[in-house]
């Protein structure tokens, strides 16, 4: 029943990334290489990440909200974005459109972040007797996750891979990605500064997820139009 | 494109061997996240000549029940908890008497009776409370003890915890829900490994020494007075069996008679002319066994020398009446001479000494008292008891209910000085003569700081004998306080011989999970499929158009090769 369960969350959690490889034509265009790639260099942010937040950050012992200490954790999420330009940007593609690489890209980030921040948790804790609705909150939480980092993706492709964008759309370009960037540090402040239950965060998430992830596929499609 | 291939499968290869030894180490891990971890007691489980007794079975993993099941339900696979409080005794009687198949017992205790609740708490509104729970806890016990369960039956300690636990249950079961694998509720869980027979149970016996000074050219033994008192106990919990009354109050009396009489005897003027002879015996709920065996270790010279001796047994909760129980008609000498001794001075400290024959049944293999090994061997003896009339075998021997709660230390006080002052009467033949030498100001008093916190480690120590080791931290210190005593301590380790055989698992922890049921799991993996479906179709309409959904499934699985 517990390995049930875990399976139900694990499903929940990895299940969008594999459809949404599968559904979209980055299947057909064999964009894998690209998604592992993009996966590498999360892995590399990650530690770059964990470096910095050790050096810079002191060790809380209460729950407390520190402003300050947050601020400096936002600064340092931005190494998040530095990583998804490095990916976007750097990395030797085979010849993919720009349309499938962000999507590639923000797949396999998302899809690392998931197996990084909850399997572990997951197979630690969904497999134990005790039931909890964590890990399907969790498991949702990935959800936003990936249509966070897909959106970001596609942000960052409009604001560093494409060339002819209208003027008017650029301003409205970076605070989009400004906002969505610093989402991790506006949950962590919903959480900790307001004290918000799980099940409220994680609704958040999802909604402005969604909002997000049409926003800027507005913006893209809006971009999209003069070329065509 | 053909070369990059292959070196994406070796790396995949070297990758995955990777990930299962990860998953090999991470699948070892053991894992303990319950809601709520308590610690339990299991009902003792034990053979008399082969007869079984107690609970047969030790590991539990079943679903949690209240009183408040629907009637007529199947409770085979139910942990019925119940507080004590509560209790409703015919439903245990009816189900232990009809072996009613049952998943599980656990009992949850009053908070107060917790081990390391000290102080015995004295508040009037309590004394009613303990006065019910007192009753209904001794049927209990009675009713535990000698019948056979082939469940696990534990006890517990209310808290915060298990009380939201149980109201949860209790509510479950009154809107008809029992909680089985397909409805989700608790789940209750001891994983231990099925109990095992204790090999050969040993019993230690302690007896320290006193010398008494021997007047130049006596080439006669000099008499010897014991003083002797069980320390070890039986109960339904055995760990949590640990007799403050029966016996832990004999003990402490006789740790500070011992006490007193070293300092009369640490000086050649005021030692007396009798040997003292303390004695710590363990088996005393198995027919004195232990006792049995140390009389028997005894040198024939010893034993003659023997003018008699006192055991105490229970003396912690009495009011102002103890017992003189003997086995020997009240018209012999010596038994007239020990009672009036003792009475003279219990008139002196304002109460009563009664005295009680019993004769022994030498074909009987019951000991109902510890005398009456010592009148076997012919050797004149007396048990100072609270008691009036003998117990039945295994009771009276620190159940659950004999805790630090329900002794008094003011009546062991008053026993010790009973005892202490009988005998140094006779010792130095005061006898008749008011004279106190254990007043209460002088450098002889009773000590009560000494035992009161006696009385508390013994409140604190169960003492079943076949769980006690031979060199168990408690049985060291009992020895180590009689050697600062006495001159001469031994310590005797013996085999518990006879009919008990007992089984080990005495405690536990229990696991409290909240589960979700079969059927949720069901329905959200129900959920989660038509979700992923919609997705799948609403990414493809969006990204591909309609027609390539519906294509999907009109081609065969073919496609996917050929695109590649």
């Amino acid at each position: 029943m517990t390995i049930f369960h875990f399976f139900n969350c694990a499903i929940l959690t990895f299940g969008p990334h594999a459809v949404y490889y599968s559904a979209t034509p980055l299947s057909e265009y064999d964009t894998l290489g690209t998604s592992i790639k993009a996966a590498l260099v999360y892995l590399g942010t990650a530690l770059v990440k964990l470096v910095c937040l050790a050096t810079f950050l002191k060790v809380s012992e209460t729950d407390y909200f520190d402003p300050y200490q947050e601020l400096l954790k936002a600064l340092i999420g931005f190494i998040d974005v530095a990583g998804l330009y490095f990916a976007l940007t750097q990395l030797t593609h085979r010849n993919i459109s720009q349309n499938h690489k962000f999507q590639a890209v923000g797949l396999g980030w998302a899809f690392a972040d998931s197996v990084l921040h909850r399997l572990a948790p997951l197979w630690v804790g969904a497999r134990g007797l005790e039931f909890t609705w964590d890990y399907i909150l969790q498991g949702l939480e990935a959800n936003a996750n990936l249509v966070l980092s897909i959106s970001l993706a596609a942000l960052g492709s409009l604001m560093w891979l494409r060339k002819n964008k209208p003027k008017t759309l650029i301003p409205i370009i970076y605070a989009c990605a400004g906002i969505v960037a610093t989402m991790p540090s506006t949950t962590s402040y919903l959480k900790r500064g307001l004290g918000w239950q799980l099940p409220k965060v994680v609704g958040f998430e999802l909604f402005t997820s969604l909002v997000m992830a049409f926003i800027s596929w507005q913006l893209f499609a809006a971009c999209q139009r003069p070329s065509s | 494109m053909a070369q990059k291939q292959p070196r994406d499968c070796e790396m995949l290869e070297s990758m995955y061997s990777m990930l299962a030894l990860v998953f090999i180490l991470v699948a070892c891990v053991e894992l303990c996240d319950a809601a709520t971890v308590v610690d339990v007691y299991r009902l003792i489980q034990y053979d008399i000549s082969g007869v079984p007794f107690g609970s047969r079975l030790a590991s539990l993993n079943h679903h949690a029940g209240s009183l408040h099941f629907s009637p007529g339900a199947d409770l085979s696979r139910t942990v019925v908890m119940i507080p004590v409080r509560e209790l409703n005794i015919s439903f245990v009687k009816e189900y232990i008497s009809q072996k009613q198949p049952l998943g599980g017992l656990l009992f949850l205790l009053p908070e107060m009776f917790r081990l390391e609740n000290e102080g015995g708490g004295g508040i009037s509104s309590e004394v009613q409370e303990k006065q019910l729970i007192k009753n209904v806890l001794l049927e209990l016990e009675r009713l535990l003890i000698h019948a056979k369960m082939p469940y696990p039956v534990y006890f517990a300690f209310e808290n915060d915890e298990i009380d939201s636990v149980l109201n949860d249950v209790k509510k479950n079961d009154a809107t008809g829900q029992p909680a089985t694998a397909t409805t989700g509720g608790y789940k209750l869980v001891v994983s231990t490994s099925e109990a095992k027979k204790v090999a050969s149970p040993t019993i230690t016996n302690i007896q320290g020494w006193l010398q008494g000074l021997k007047a130049e050219g006596d080439v006669n033994q000099l008499p010897t007075i014991a003083i002797v008192a069980s320390y070890d106990t039986f109960g339904a919990a055995p760990a949590l069996s640990v007799g403050s009354d029966s016996n832990g109050s004999g003990v402490v009396a006789l740790l500070e008679i011992a006490r007193l009489f070293s300092r009369l005897y640490s000086n050649p003027k005021t030692r007396g002319s009798y040997n003292l002879l303390f004695g710590l015996t363990s088996g005393g709920p198995y027919n004195y066994n232990g006792t049995h065996k140390w009389l028997r270790s005894f040198d024939q010279r010893l034993r003659e020398s023997i003018d008699y001796a006192i055991c105490l047994n229970s003396i912690g909760s009495w009011n102002d009446e103890l017992w003189i129980h003997v086995s020997k008609p009240p018209e012999n000498a010596y038994i007239k001479h020990i009672f009036e001794g003792f009475s003279s001075v219990a008139d002196e400290l304002g109460f009563k000494v009664g005295l009680k024959h019993k004769k022994i049944n030498i074909s009987n293999s019951r000991v109902a008292w510890e005398h009456e090994q010592f009148s076997r061997l012919r050797v004149t003896a007396a048990t100072l008891s609270e008691l009036s009339v003998a117990p039945e075998l295994l009771e009276s021997t620190g159940g659950l209910l004999d805790s630090r709660h329900f002794v008094d230390e003011t009546a062991i006080v008053r026993s010790v000085k009973l005892v202490a002052e009988s005998l140094a009467r006779h010792i130095y033949g005061y006898q008749g003569k008011n004279i106190n030498i254990f007043a209460d100001d002088s450098s002889l008093a009773v000590n009560p700081s000494y035992i009161r916190s006696w009385l508390d480690l013994l409140s604190q120590t169960p003492r079943v004998a076949p769980f006690l080791s031979k060199n168990d931290p408690f049985i060291m210190a009992l020895k180590k306080e009689l050697a600062d005593h006495t001159d001469e301590v031994n310590v005797q380790h013996e085999v518990l011989d006879g009919m008990f055989t007992f089984y080990d698992s005495v405690r536990g922890r229990l696991n409290i999970y909240q589960v979700a049921s079969v059927t949720f799991d069901l329905l959200l993996l129900l959920a989660l499929g038509s979700y992923l479906i919609v997705l799948f179709s609403f990414l493809v309409i969006t990204t591909r158009g309609l027609d390539d959904l519906i294509s999907l499934f009109r081609r065969p699985p073919s496609r996917k090769i050929k695109t590649a």
